[in-house]
């Protein structure tokens, strides 16, 4: 099974147990916004931890309903993210969400050794594109986190997300490592990770997923320049995954799609005990309310 | 296709061609056998350079006619390697050969950066064609001779080499086995790295004209039911024509426990030259020798 668009993305949440979601520092409009709506379309159970007053104010200015949403008040901030993280350690919940707070804040209570949210998994962020000009979504890791993945780090970012696709449904995700090239060059160090992973995945060392790489952008999302270029490849031109070099190449395809291919764009934090969503304030309330489909679906 | 060195020997007679073979420091036993045996089958003319008198008193009690050969004088083994090498560079020879001289002396006159014999920026290896009784057909081995610990391009330039070996035999796209101790690839074992990249620059044609996979053991790249009983999915599948092994310390063992214990016959020559040089063991037998003087033929 595949996804074509977010609307397929929020099929396979409907219906289901609704997943319970904290929103940590709570007293964020964007965040409210969106947390909100996906209450109401009954994709989630939220949970306010923060300063009740400066929710309710929030709420009042914008007209949001909230009667009936539970709030727990934690005026201080890192108090407020403690009590959340505690929460989803404890299994109160299935989803964190940040607030009005700063990411590296969140992340070290996520981090922390005796109430965080540990898995020994390296953390990870993983985003899905829908793109006009492909026929599926596209998920693209990592574009946010890890700065220059080692290949140790590659093979764990890899784990990370084909965990998530297998529980979006896809049985076998195609993971394309990208290169600027689609041959091993000895002076590219992404092309020859990218070769490394492909025999781990030939050996069964990295499983539920078919990988092939190096693969230039063009050959890993077009069957026509593959073609082109002679390439035999079972991922070529019918990518679920594409795998980043490094965070600069990563950042820079995940803003161009977002600015020049008006992509839609939902994405979350993997390799902790539950799915983190960690959308920046200039991302949409849009983005950040199919974040929270992706969350809820990608929530065990 | 030939399946073994005497329907190599036969291909070799069928090309009807006289080789001129240059031997550096002529005067052994075996030697001069094997040349003797090729002169009177008729696919070389030999041209023996060391003391003639010692040539002459080798002939006799082996009761061959010196006069079949040319003989050139030279006082010592240095000054002969370098008149062999210079006979093939004027092209006076098509084919070079050690006789009693130490391989290091010998191949310094080949590797002589004006008067030698090397092709510019070629690796210099060495492959050879073994006969086991115990194997379907022959198995390529590279390399047993010359590269004590080969990087990842004398790696690539020995499988090139041998595959364009394994063709001259007729067999058109060469499965080639890169041999380790396990199928999996890891980052503590150099050589499962190499050998990881190789396979996908394999894949991606940049090394052409061959099957090739690797990391594999011996079991798992010349044994059908060892590759059933594991359960690896490789496409070499028990049925490697090319063994390519990390270092001369593990090749060389291979082949000389082979002949000395599994009645094995081997044929090799070097390669990276502009012309056939046939370098082997003193040790070796004569009818090794014989084979290896056809093989350059084969291979001229």
């Amino acid at each position: 099974m595949v996804l074509k668009n977010m609307n397929d993305l929020k099929r396979l949440v409907e219906g289901g147990p609704r997943k319970k979601l904290i929103l940590a520092a709570a007293e964020d409009q964007h965040s409210l916004g969106a947390v909100i709506r996906a209450w109401k379309e009954n994709i989630i159970e939220p949970i306010l931890v923060g300063n009740e007053e400066g929710i309710h104010n929030i709420c009042a200015s914008n007209n949001y309903d909230i009667s009936g949403l539970r709030i727990i008040n934690e005026p201080d901030t890192e108090k407020s993210v403690e009590t959340s993280v505690k929460m989803i350690s404890s299994k109160q919940a299935d989803i964190l969400m940040k607030g009005k707070i700063g990411s590296a804040s969140l992340l070290r209570s996520v981090l922390n050794k005796t109430w965080g949210l540990r898995t020994g998994n390296l953390l990870s962020h993983f985003a899905l594109f829908e793109v006009e000009t492909y026929p599926k979504v596209i998920a693209v890791t990592d574009v946010a986190m890890n700065i220059a993945p080692t290949l140790q780090d590659k093979i764990a970012i890899v784990n990370n997300s084909v965990a998530c696709l297998n529980r979006l449904g896809y049985k076998m995700p195609k993971v394309a490592v990208l290169g600027a090239v689609e041959m091993v060059n000895e002076n590219m160090q992404a092309t020859l990770d990218a070769a490394l992973l492909s025999k781990m995945n030939q050996r069964d060392q990295i499983i539920n997923c078919i990988i092939d790489g190096p693969l230039a952008f063009d050959n890993a999302v077009s069957l026509e320049s593959a073609q082109l270029k002679g390439i035999k490849s079972e991922v070529a031109g019918d990518t679920d995954l594409l795998l980043m070099p490094d965070i600069e190449v990563g950042n820079v395809l995940y803003k161009s799609l977002v600015f020049f291919a008006k992509a839609k764009v939902a994405s979350i934090i993997l390799g902790a005990m539950v799915p983190i969503v960690l959308t920046s304030r200039s991302d949409s309330e849009q983005a950040k309310f199919d974040s929270i489909l992706l969350a809820a679906a990608a929530s065990r | 296709m030939i399946r073994n060195l005497e329907q190599m020997e036969e291909k070799v007679l069928a090309l009807n061609k006289k080789h001129r073979v240059a031997v550096a420091w002529a005067q052994d036993n075996n030697t001069i056998g094997a040349i003797n045996n090729a002169v009177k089958k008729g696919f070389i003319e030999a041209i023996l350079i060391g003391k003639p008198s010692e040539i002459k008193k080798t002939c006799e009690s082996r009761g061959i006619d010196y006069r079949i050969f040319a003989l050139v004088e030279s006082h010592n083994e240095i000054q002969a390697s370098s008149e062999a090498v210079r006979l093939a560079k004027t092209g006076e020879a098509d084919i070079v050969m050690k006789g009693l001289v130490g391989t290091d002396k010998f191949l310094k006159a080949v590797m002589d950066k004006e008067m030698g014999l090397m092709l510019p920026g070629s690796v210099l290896s060495y492959v050879c064609a073994m006969e086991i009784p115990a194997y379907h057909k022959l198995l390529f081995i590279t390399d047993p001779a010359v590269i004590p610990f080969p990087n990842l391009d004398q790696k690539v330039a020995m499988a090139r080499y041998a595959i364009e070996m394994a063709q001259k035999f007729g067999i058109k796209k060469p499965k080639i086995a890169l041999i380790s101790a396990s199928e999996k690839m890891s980052r503590l074992f150099e050589n499962s790295v190499d050998y990881s990249i190789m396979c996908k620059m394999a894949d991606r044609n940049q090394i052409k004209n061959c099957i090739m996979d690797g990391p594999l053991d011996i079991f798992l790249a010349c044994d059908k039911k060892s590759v059933e009983i594991k359960g690896v999915e490789t496409p070499v599948n028990g049925d490697a024509d090319i063994l390519l092994f990390p270092s001369l310390e593990s090749s060389n063992p291979f082949y000389k426990g082979l002949m000395l214990f599994a009645k094995c016959e081997l044929a090799g020559l070097i390669r990276g030259t502009e012309k056939p040089v046939i370098v082997m063991s003193r040790s070796e037998s004569e009818r090794s020798k014989y084979f290896c003087i056809a093989l350059s033929c084969l291979m001229a």
